[in-house]
């Protein structure tokens, strides 16, 4: 038993005294992704990206004369264990910046460890609307937001402003606990929150297609839950009656009863916000119950996945989705991420990859910035950051109750002839939206 | 004698580790261990001593976790009274549980657990209202230093291993171990069995409620997948139960021990030991070995599984003298 | 009505892959009295076959049920020989490592899988995938129609074996009482094994009439083993009927569930009716059909 024990302390132990074989000359960067379980798919798109960037940026001399060393670890998409992640990288790698951070329960999970050390965290996927809001790590803001939502549910207008005052008050104090915070504050977000995935979906929708009702399908997951939120109130601002929303386990074997149920009640518009591959058979079998609104419109990597069209076949034809970004975009080396990513690895890459290529070009760049490796001197340089990467422009500034925050355009995306190609805004469109679609004939 | 001595020891040890060992990461390790040490003695007392084996132990963790969570969103208190309420809870759900299911025997109990289990994760998704749904709840941790958590945690840990002990030295203990040897023989003994399974159920519930009180207020996050999650906590439970060794007194704390270490040994490719050595020695093949283990860690994980259970059926404590002896002969042998 | 209909259509046609999925689970479950969480990662095995033998040889997914079926069944054999068979000989205070040795399997063969084929999703696009048929307003899908006649031609050879060769009966009887058939004369350790492999050769023609219409990538295991523990709950331990049934049952209840209640209840409905038949009906629909 003793024996035992002490040999495995041994080995627990070894990592911490074992010296760092090669610490002298690179600088460290921790990334933390998925690469095992359900979202390993995207986490291994983000790993090759940011590889590939590491590998280009250590080719043109790396950063000041140093190269960089990513330290990429796996989080398995569990909390505990992306904490675990964390701290390895911090206590015992010393990396001066995280990056990465997918699901949003494992982004929290690192961002509870950054905001406790006031460690640099640069988020490129994890969509949860405030993990760049300082409020909603404050005791009192917290407070606020449930109050909220109790408010949502309160028909009584004297109860009502009673509520109102009280949350008033509360928040005069998370504002308080905010500036407090704001310092240890270093947790930058590259990608939109999932509130503005749809942005430009919705002015499509405002006019080119008019809807006058929607079904609302989501994966349930916080994704899924909340961008359909979302996507509610913007419907009540477009006019748009909602007829239904429903949410499903991401994995379902069959679609069908819930789109027979869709088709019953007859909407313009079928909005969709799926993650995997439910995406494809969710179009699949709108086709085989020859369901034929106006228009199916998707949210998310569902239905912007290279796999779709394989899998989905004439089903994803036409389909239009929201995007965050295309290789079409005129954004430097876009084009060209896309072909070197498809050339060294042998498959597609979309939104994810570029989001992990250009974190890692934005990390670069405020490391040749810094003052010094200390967490302090990189958040100041993250929060001066001005550049352009292959994913946009990248700025972090404030708004509502964000901070730290990119602004980023979203787009319109059709599956047009097996391709994909935005059509929406016009400004950015490489081709013409082709609306209304009269499914029972594309799809025959 | 010195084998009594050696739970002192231990405890001993793990007062002072903090403050030998400064880094957070294997801190925050440990009180991973902690947890799992709670959790494991609660499973061992009803599945190792009662031999009513649980696959749902994520049921009362989870309930616990979000009692935690909920009593800072909806009351606005704090989160550290999970630690009592979340326990009360967890043993809410496991009364009408165990009062229907406990007419179960073997796999239908187990079955009846797994369903349990998934039930508990359906409802704190589907109930918006009060749960978030998948939104799930976000806490701000009390405290940025490690060291309150470690302790708290090392005395929950402390509490239940003592816990689990009295309980066994009493007459419940002996109630319990008939039950699992022979259920029928018990009963025709006049044993109320369903009873006794009962008591066996609730404390085991209680100690895993408060292990998922501690794990909100630790991690900060919670959302239905993460603390209802079949994989990742039930069956981690069992893990953590069979590889120390079921039925034994100090097995799931060495089964913690060794889960959390093993897991994170794989993971980090032995702490980052693996690719360091490979780059040192300078080999294109060494260092694409090194990358293919480190990249199947969990497939590791999984057959380090296999061949435990395999060779080890009683755990690392019940298997002991096996264990001695292996390594005694080999030093024998290569002496 | 037509909606009802749908639902009924629906149903009824995924119920026939959960049975396959289920008979499986439940002749493992009878006959060795432990559950096997590996299932759906067996399932998931044998759906990369089909996509290997469909992608590289252009075998077509239903002739390649006679390749993935046997390498299966090897598998299975495998399995209860070399790894769960020697759990039974040691003295263990619980049963349950069995059943967490195939927890440890499904995690081998689930990271074996990833590390050949990736996360990537993968599928097998047929010409006939999507193809559908209509009896009035009723969309019925080809390839689940023609599921449905392999499962019920799979079914019958299965009692045929079970009710007519001694094998069979020998099965049959160590899934009623264990000592008794070691008394009889029967070798109980190779029936544990045939019975593995022909629960994984079943559950493996599942998975080969499931990935036309699918997709598939190496977490996809898990979801199935969930559903096949509650069909066989719904139809009692060790019963093939009743497995037959229980697949039958979950598949209407989630269709109608989806239906006139919402689809996030899906899975819930299936385990409210095994919590009520588990309350009512403690042998589960075998007690109803006595067989």
């Amino acid at each position: 038993m003793k024996r035992l024990s002490r040999i495995l302390l041994l080995v627990f132990l070894l990592g911490a005294f074992c010296p760092s074989v090669f610490a002298a000359e690179a600088i460290k960067v921790g990334v933390i992704l998925p690469l095992t379980g359900k979202q390993a798919k995207f986490g291994e798109i983000e790993k090759q990206s940011f590889e590939m960037a590491a590998e280009e940026i250590n080719a043109k001399g790396g950063v000041n004369g140093k190269k960089v060393e990513l330290l990429i670890e796996d989080t398995q998409g569990k909390p505990d264990v992306a904490r675990s992640a964390v701290e390895k990288l911090i206590s015992q790698d010393k990396v001066v910046i995280i990056g990465g951070g997918y699901t949003s329960s494992e982004t929290y999970a690192a961002a509870g460890v950054a905001l406790n050390k006031g460690f640099p965290f640069l988020v490129n996927t994890g969509s949860a609307d405030n993990i760049t809001e300082p409020s909603a790590f404050t005791p009192s803001g917290q407070r606020a937001e449930a109050m909220r939502k109790k408010l949502d549910g309160e028909k009584d207008p004297a109860k009502k402003a009673e509520i109102e005052k009280e949350i008033a008050k509360i928040e005069q104090a998370a504002d308080m606990e905010v500036k407090a915070l704001i310092d240890r504050f270093a947790i930058f977000r590259l990608n939109p929150p999932v509130s503005e995935y749809a942005g430009s979906l919705e002015s499509f929708l405002a006019e080119v297609v008019k809807p006058k009702t929607v079904a609302i399908l989501h994966e349930n997951s916080l994704f899924g839950t909340s961008g359909a939120r979302e996507f509610e109130e913007s419907c009540k601002k477009l006019g748009i009656k909602i007829l239904m929303r429903e949410s499903y386990d991401a994995g379902a074997v069959d679609f069908k009863p819930l789109l027979a149920k869709v088709k019953q009640a007859d909407p313009d518009l079928v909005y969709m916000i799926s993650y995997l591959l439910d995406a494809s058979l969710l179009m699949r079998h709108s086709m085989e119950l020859k369901m034929n609104p106006k228009l199916f419109a998707g949210a998310a990597a569902g239905f912007t996945l290279p796999e779709f069209p394989q899998n989905a076949g004439k089903a994803s034809e036409k389909i239009i989705s929201a995007d965050l970004w295309h290789q079409s975009l005129p954004f430097p080396g876009a084009q060209e991420y896309y072909d070197k990513f498809r050339k060294k690895y042998n498959k597609d890459t979309e939104y994810h990859g570029a989001e992990a290529y250009a974190a890692m070009y934005v990390i670069a760049d405020v490391l040749k910035r810094a003052k010094s490796m200390s967490p302090k001197d990189i958040k100041d340089a993250l929060s001066k950051t001005d550049m352009m990467t292959v994913f946009g422009p990248v700025k972090f500034i404030s708004y509502d109750k964000k901070v730290n925050q990119n602004k980023l355009d979203t787009y319109v995306v059709q599956w047009i002839n097996g391709k994909l190609e935005i059509v929406w805004p016009k400004k950015s469109a490489k081709a013409k939206y082709i609306y209304p679609v009269d499914w029972i004939k594309e799809r025959q | 004698m010195v084998k009594k001595a050696v739970p002192f020891i231990a405890l001993a040890a793990l007062l002072v580790f903090p403050l030998v060992v400064k880094s957070d990461y294997y801190q925050h390790l440990m009180i991973l261990v902690l947890m799992w040490v709670v959790i494991g003695s609660a499973w061992n007392l009803i599945a190792g001593y009662t031999g009513q084996v649980s696959f749902g132990d994520a049921a009362f963790f989870g309930t616990g976790a979000y009692t935690a969570g909920l009593l800072v969103t909806k009351l606005g208190w704090s989160a550290w009274w999970g630690l009592f309420f979340g326990g009360i809870t967890a043993v809410l759900i496991a009364m009408p549980f165990g009062w229907i299911c406990f007419r179960l025997r073997g796999a239908y109990f187990a079955l009846a657990t797994l369903a349990l289990n998934e039930i508990m994760r359906h409802i704190a998704t589907i109930w918006e209202k009060l749960t978030y749904g998948m939104l799930g709840i976000l806490i701000v941790q009390t405290f940025a230093s490690k060291l309150p958590y470690y302790y708290i945690s090392l005395a929950l840990a402390v509490i239940s291993l003592i816990t689990v002990r009295l309980v066994m030295r009493s007459k419940y203990g002996y109630y319990f171990l008939s039950i699992r040897e022979d259920q029928d023989a018990a009963e025709s003994m006049g044993i109320n069995t369903h009873h006794y399974k009962m008591i066996s159920l609730v404390i085991a519930a209680a100690l895993t409620g408060v292990a998922g009180a501690l794990y909100m207020n630790y991690m900060g996050f919670i959302d239905p997948h993460v603390v209802f999650s079949l994989h990742d906590i039930s069956i981690m439970a069992i893990l953590v139960g069979i590889v120390g060794g079921v039925g034994t007194q100090y097995g799931p704390a060495v089964g913690a021990f060794i889960m959390v270490a093993v897991q994170e040994l794989f993971r980090t490719g032995g702490y980052g030991l693996i690719s360091k050595l490979a780059k040192a020695s300078g080999s294109e093949t060494i260092i694409s070995l090194s990358e293919f283990i480190t990249k199947a860690h969990v497939m590791g994980f999984g057959i380090l599984v296999v061949v435990a259970i395999l060779f080890l059926p009683n755990g690392v404590v019940g298997d002991w003298n096996k264990i001695t002896r292996l390594v005694l002969q080999k030093k024998i042998k290569g002496g | 009505m037509d909606l009802f209909l749908q639902a009924l259509v629906s149903g009824l046609l995924r119920g026939g892959l959960y049975a396959l999925v289920g008979i499986g689970m439940t002749l493992i479950m009878g006959v060795m009295k432990i559950i096997n969480l590996a299932h759906g990662q067996l399932m998931m095995v044998s759906m990369y076959i089909t996509f290997v033998c469909f992608t590289s040889l252009g075998i077509d997914p239903y002739v390649s049920l006679l390749i993935c079926m046997p390498v299966l069944f090897l598998i299975g054999v495998i399995i209860q020989k070399y790894l769960l068979n020697p759990l039974i000989r040691v003295e263990t205070i619980l049963p349950e490592n069995q059943v967490l040795m195939t927890v440890g399997i499904g995690m081998v063969l689930t990271e074996t899988m990833r590390f050949i084929f990736t996360s990537d999703y993968k599928s097998v696009k047929t010409s006939y995938s999507n193809a559908t048929f209509f009896l009035g307003n009723i969309s019925f899908s080809v390839p689940l129609v023609i599921d449905l006649g392999f499962v019920t031609l799979l079914t019958w050879v299965l009692f045929w074996f079970l009710n007519k060769t001694d094998t069979g009966k020998s099965i049959r009887a160590t899934a009623q009482d264990k000592d008794a058939a070691i008394l009889m004369g029967v070798n109980s350790e190779k029936i544990t094994y045939i019975t593995f492999g022909i629960g994984s050769a079943l559950v493996a023609a599942a998975g080969a009439l499931l990935i036309p219409i699918y997709y598939l990538f190496p977490d996809i295991g898990g979801e199935f083993t969930r559903r096949a523990f509650v069909i066989c709950i719904l139809g009692g331990l060790g019963s093939t009927v009743g497995a037959i049934f229980g697949g039958i049952t979950l598949g209407l209840a989630e269709a109608f569930g989806a239906t006139y209640v919402a689809m996030e209840f899906e899975d819930v409905i299936g385990l409210v009716i095994f919590i009520l038949v588990l309350l009512f009906l403690p042998g589960g629909f075998r007690r109803l059909i006595k067989i």
